[in-house]
């Protein structure tokens, strides 16, 4: 009798086991990333953990309330010399027509000339940041947001960035 | 000697005539070269999608026309695209979900047609690149119209009107499922609406009363209410003058959402609950409200956006702490605003577009 019910309850163990690791396999979302693409020779898809190992710098900007805030993340420029994008020497002629188009997850889309992420051309440092005050971004922010200092709206440092594109502007 | 060079004559002439024949036929014009003029105001701005290989045409349009309220296409042979998209409602049904060819709804409210030639990625959850690829989706469904578009195929080719019209179209009369798709994308691409009060108003032509004007600037500020400056910020997400810009939000209507919406297809979590921002233009006529239709009148999605918001990890940033009064918890919209915010919606009604003859059904003869 004993066996029976030991092996009844490993039984409904085991049913539930499986039963609550497929729930959670069916709810598992998919691990967020940010692609750089476009005109690039080597195009990035760079998940959370890629990013944290990339040379982090510190960048503010003013929120939508005049608030000054702090944030770290990957200079723009270290990511498109990552992807071959043709900035530093390179970004000169008709390179200089080349813009980045910079979406968001909810289809929110700015962009930038490569000149204005150039330290050649500019000092300020555009950032891609991964954390605020030292943790990580919040829901509808993250996880990765852009940074752009010293602009009177914050309009152009889109939130919960997918997709850094270069592109020719064209006619 | 005589009959041999009468031969080379003939020889001559018949290779003449052959290759008059010839040019002439390589020379057959019909095909791409009446351009369907798209007219629109310069404030729309020309970011519009057009595929290269399926430019508009006065003949694509026409058959797309033709197609779009064209029965034939769906099993039962009672279900056309105009079924769900009618014209005086600019171009939706008044339902909360339609019912296709077994009476199973939809699983999603039918949207408006209207300004498409703006629009990149189709349906509540942007699931469809493009309008040629959206119009496939509701022929091969098996609820909608009874995926029948294989057998249409074949039936189309039958008639005795279509093959010449797609010859017309395309150059050959061959029916084929990319063509009834590129048809209907080219006729759906005519569908602008800029004709409105609104528009009107735009082009210096039209005096809105005092509940319009004080609407339009509730519509278009956003609050700051330590500056005492009062909106509603709608057009945060529903501007410029299109009123439509292309993006999916999770507008708060559940804190747990019963559909997905985008989540569904991109499997982000921060995509839960997201759908459409839609176009506002006509919104008069289009309830119910939502992509679940959960809204019957423009009163009742102004409460929702005012006092029903409600909290979830993806909720749209945009609807978070906005409020009118300083220390608000919601928009603290008035009575008052929200029925001015009614009056500037009602604008955007525009009765040319409903009543356009060029979008009306091509197979009941006009008296």
């Amino acid at each position: 009798m004993k066996k029976y019910y030991l092996s009844k309850i490993v039984l409904t163990l085991l049913f539930f086991g499986t039963f609550f690791q497929s729930v959670q396999a069916q709810t598992a979302a998919k691990e967020a990333v940010v692609k750089v693409e476009g005109e690039v020779l080597k195009p990035l898809s760079l998940s959370l953990s890629d990013f944290a190992k990339l040379k982090h710098v510190d960048a503010t900007m003013k929120s939508r309330e005049g608030v000054l805030q702090q944030y770290s993340g990957v200079p723009i420029f270290d990511l498109l010399q990552l992807a071959g994008v043709t900035v530093g020497k390179e970004l000169k002629g008709e390179n200089l027509t080349k813009y980045m188009l910079v979406r968001s997850s909810d289809g929110y889309e700015v962009v930038f000339s490569l000149a204005e992420l150039d330290p050649s051309f500019t000092n300020r440092v555009i950032i891609l940041a991964d954390s605020k005050d030292g943790k990580p971004l919040t829901d509808g922010v993250g996880p990765f947001r852009l940074v752009v200092p010293d602009e009177n709206k914050p309009a152009r440092s889109a939130l919960e960035v997918t997709n850094l594109i270069i592109r020719f502007a064209k006619d | 000697m005589q009959i041999e060079s009468h031969y080379k004559k003939l020889t001559l002439l018949f290779v003449f005539v052959a290759s008059l024949i010839l040019v002439a036929a390589t020379n057959a014009d019909p095909v791409y070269t009446d351009p369907y003029k798209l007219e629109y105001p310069d404030y729309f701005g020309n970011r519009i999608s057009i595929p290269g290989n399926n430019p508009t045409t006065k003949q694509g349009v026409y058959l797309g026309r033709m197609l779009f309220y064209e029965t034939k296409l769906s099993s039962s042979k009672t279900i056309s695209c105009a079924s769900c998209h009618q014209q005086k409602l600019a171009f939706t049904d008044g339902k909360a979900f339609s019912s296709g060819i077994n009476n199973v709804p939809t699983k999603r409210n039918s949207m408006s047609l209207a300004n498409l030639l703006w629009v990149r990625n189709f349906f509540w959850d942007g699931r469809a690149k493009g309008l040629e690829a959206q119009a496939i989706i509701p022929l091969n469904d098996a609820h909608e119209m009874g995926a029948y578009l294989d057998k249409a195929v074949k039936d189309l080719q039958k008639t005795k009107n279509y093959p010449a019209l797609f010859n017309d179209a395309f150059g050959s009369p061959d029916v084929t499922k990319d063509r009834i798709a590129m048809a209907i994308a080219q006729f759906e691409r005519t569908l602008i609406s800029a004709n409105s009060p609104y528009d009107k108003y735009l082009r210096g032509e039209y005096k809105p009363t005092n509940e319009e004007l004080n609407g339009m600037e509730m519509f278009m500020n956003s609050a700051e209410a330590n500056k005492n400056i009062r909106g509603a910020s709608c057009a945060q997400c529903h501007g410029t003058p299109k009123i439509y810009m292309e993006l999916f939000h999770n507008n708060g209507l559940d804190s747990i959402p019963k559909d997905l919406g985008r989540e569904s297809l991109t499997g982000m979590a921060n995509d839960r609950g997201r759908f459409r921002v839609v176009t506002l233009r006509n919104i008069e006529l289009t309830a119910p409200y939502m992509h679940d239709g959960r809204f019957k009148n423009l009163e009742e999605v102004l409460d929702h956006y005012n006092e029903h918001i409600l909290p979830s990890k993806s909720l749209s940033v945009t609807l978070q702490n906005r409020p009118n009064d300083v220390g608000g918890k919601s928009l603290g919209l008035t009575a008052t605003e929200k029925a001015n915010i009614i009056s500037f919606l009602k604008m955007l009604t525009d009765s040319t577009f409903v009543n356009n003859p060029k979008f009306s059904n091509p197979h009941i003869k006009q008296k």
